[in-house]
């Protein structure tokens, strides 16, 4: 082997390590966020109450989706950056926004989370002072991608029930589906592996 | 046979039988040729084009939602494909085969951004989707520079360009981190001494500035823009010999400095207003469009003539491009409401009489130097 050709190899190697790298880490992200990150139940609203999961993928809706935009305090997110929503858990355990920021807020209690979200229209409404207005937030958790051969079994399960998403949320505010609850009863857990 | 073998053979006949040439002059050059083939090849054409289409095989896996795999099988799959490809390429460097080898990491760059979107799609990362793209053209940097391989750059600087045009869509910003991730790969295209790369890092630079005018100061920037081009082309006007001194770059940056100018102007004229057909009883638009349609008839022929005097055939062509959309867009524009059809056209025939003139006269005296030297 040619001295060129064996540098060339030493070079190829580290590319493919540092790629492998690279895709590694995106995996270990969502394993941590996934086994390590706080748990919360959402109640899913149904975007259409039939059929809900014989598709490949659903799109599902979360009351905590609206966001009044009297909510914003401080100053207001740029067109497609990330802001955060803190929700709070009311007497009868189910969340609501109380706040929209374009920082990070600190006060996180047992009561208290923070999520971490995006406009679904890259921008926020421009209203802020307007009572009636409602921006729509999206967390990351609103694609369910139907478990291959699950489906039938989930939409027998989940005829005219109710249903929730176990959604776990790690210290940055990124959130991810955990599992399908219906009737609080746990159906499917998403696989790390 | 090429084309510019067979130009050749039919002068280099007349040129013997002129007796200008010698008939051992003419296998002399006809040795030269053959043996200066041009690298053009269709071997690692093909192989880049493999690369390619294996880059579409992978990407289309995505479409087709792969089932029955754990998501451990997937990633083992990914994984394998991309050392598959870069161990590919180390072997078909090491056997000489360098189109191969190319065409081999450039299959892997593929992989690896394939990876990126399915394991994204694997694990419902939703996220900013602009972001994924960014990653895949660093990756496609660290391969350009690491392989030293001019196509893994041309990729780096096509994925740059996708990713700069969706953030700027959806952050209604300038964008200058552009800024950063693009001279990296420039200084990249310089280092491999790659020509093509050259013209790939000024069109996409030139494609991140001329939209630069509507998305800073109030949305209304594009003067910034023709400053900018009009800046690029009267320094490479000016000083090209200095320029040339160091890197024969002049002429080339005066048709990319002649290209963001003119669309710069013609953004200004045609597209900022909102306004597809000038009327009305409001004059100010009107004799705002006149003037700048002056300036841009003046400014494209003034590089017209400096084009011809320099030799300058791409910024010529640019600017016979750019006269011919202007008049036409102006026709467009101001059909029914400036001027009527046949006035518009006896103006036109004017200026393009005037042109032809010009060009008559300026070969005139460009032929009466020649011959008293």
């Amino acid at each position: 082997m040619t001295l060129s050709a064996k540098r060339m190899a030493r070079a190829l190697a580290l590319l493919a390590l540092i790629q492998t790298g690279v895709l590694a880490a995106m995996v270990f992200h969502r394993m941590r966020l996934l086994t390590t990150g706080r748990e919360i139940t959402l109640p899913i609203i149904p975007v259409d109450p039939r059929d809900l999961f014989r598709g490949e993928y659903v799109e599902l809706g979360y009351a905590v989706g609206r966001v009044p935009a009297r909510l914003l305090e401080g100053p207001p997110p740029s067109p497609n950056t990330p802001f955060y929503v803190t929700l709070e858990k009311a007497q009868d355990d189910t969340w609501a926004p109380i706040k929209l920021s374009r920082d990070k807020p600190q006060e996180i209690g047992p009561d208290r989370i923070v999520l971490k979200g995006r406009s679904r229209f890259n921008r926020l409404a421009l209203d802020a002072s307007d009572p009636n207005a409602v921006n729509s937030v999206r967390y990351g958790i609103e694609q369910y991608f139907v478990p291959q051969g699950e489906g039938p079994r989930l939409e027998a399960l989940a005829r005219d029930k109710k249903l929730a998403a176990l959604i776990a949320v790690d210290g940055s505010g990124n959130a991810a589906i955990k599992g399908i609850l219906i009737d609080g009863r746990l159906q499917y857990e998403e696989p790390l592996l | 046979m090429s084309w510019y073998r067979s130009k050749l053979e039919r002068d280099l006949k007349r040129w013997q039988a002129a007796g200008w040439v010698t008939p051992d002059g003419v296998g002399a050059i006809r040795r030269d040729l053959d043996q200066n083939k041009s690298a053009f090849a269709a071997a690692p054409v093909l192989a880049v084009l493999g690369a390619v289409l294996f880059g579409f095989a992978v990407m289309s896996f995505v479409a087709a939602h792969w089932t029955g795999m754990s998501k451990l099988a997937r990633l083992a799959l990914l994984i394998g494909a991309l050392w598959a490809c870069y161990g590919g390429a180390a072997l078909l460097f090491q056997r000489q085969l360098a189109a191969f080898a190319h065409a081999a990491v450039l299959g892997g760059i593929a992989v690896y951004g394939a990876s990126i979107m399915l394991i994204a799609q694997m694990y419902h990362m939703e996220g900013n989707p602009a972001d994924a793209v960014l990653l895949w053209a660093l990756g496609a940097l660290l391969g350009a520079v690491l392989a030293s391989s001019p196509a893994a750059l041309a990729a780096t600087f096509v994925l740059l360009t996708v990713w700069c045009s969706w953030e700027r869509i959806a952050s209604e910003s300038a964008l200058y981190t552009f800024l950063v991730p693009w001279a990296g790969a420039a200084l990249t295209a310089a280092w491999l001494r790659w020509r093509p790369g050259g013209h790939l890092a000024a069109l996409s630079l030139a494609l991140w500035i001329v939209p630069l005018g509507f998305l800073v100061w109030g949305h209304h920037a594009h003067w910034l823009v023709v400053g900018i081009g009009g800046a690029v082309a009267a320094a490479a006007a000016l000083w090209g010999r200095a320029i040339d001194r160091h890197l024969p770059l002049s002429a080339v940056l005066f048709a990319y400095g002649l290209a963001v100018t003119y669309a710069g102007l013609f953004i200004l004229q045609f597209l900022d207003d909102g306004r597809w057909f000038l009327g009305g009883t409001d004059s100010a638009p009107v004799l705002r469009l006149l003037l700048l349609a002056i300036l841009s008839l003046v400014l494209l022929l003034g590089a017209m003539v400096w084009a011809l005097n320099a030799d300058n055939r791409p910024a010529l062509w640019l600017a016979y491009t750019a006269l011919a959309l202007e008049i036409f867009t102006l026709y467009v524009r101001t059909f029914g409401s400036l001027l009527n059809t046949s006035l518009f056209f006896l103006v036109a025939a004017l200026i393009v009489s005037a042109l032809a003139w010009f060009a008559y006269r300026l070969h005139r005296s460009k032929t009466a130097t020649e011959a008293a030297t």
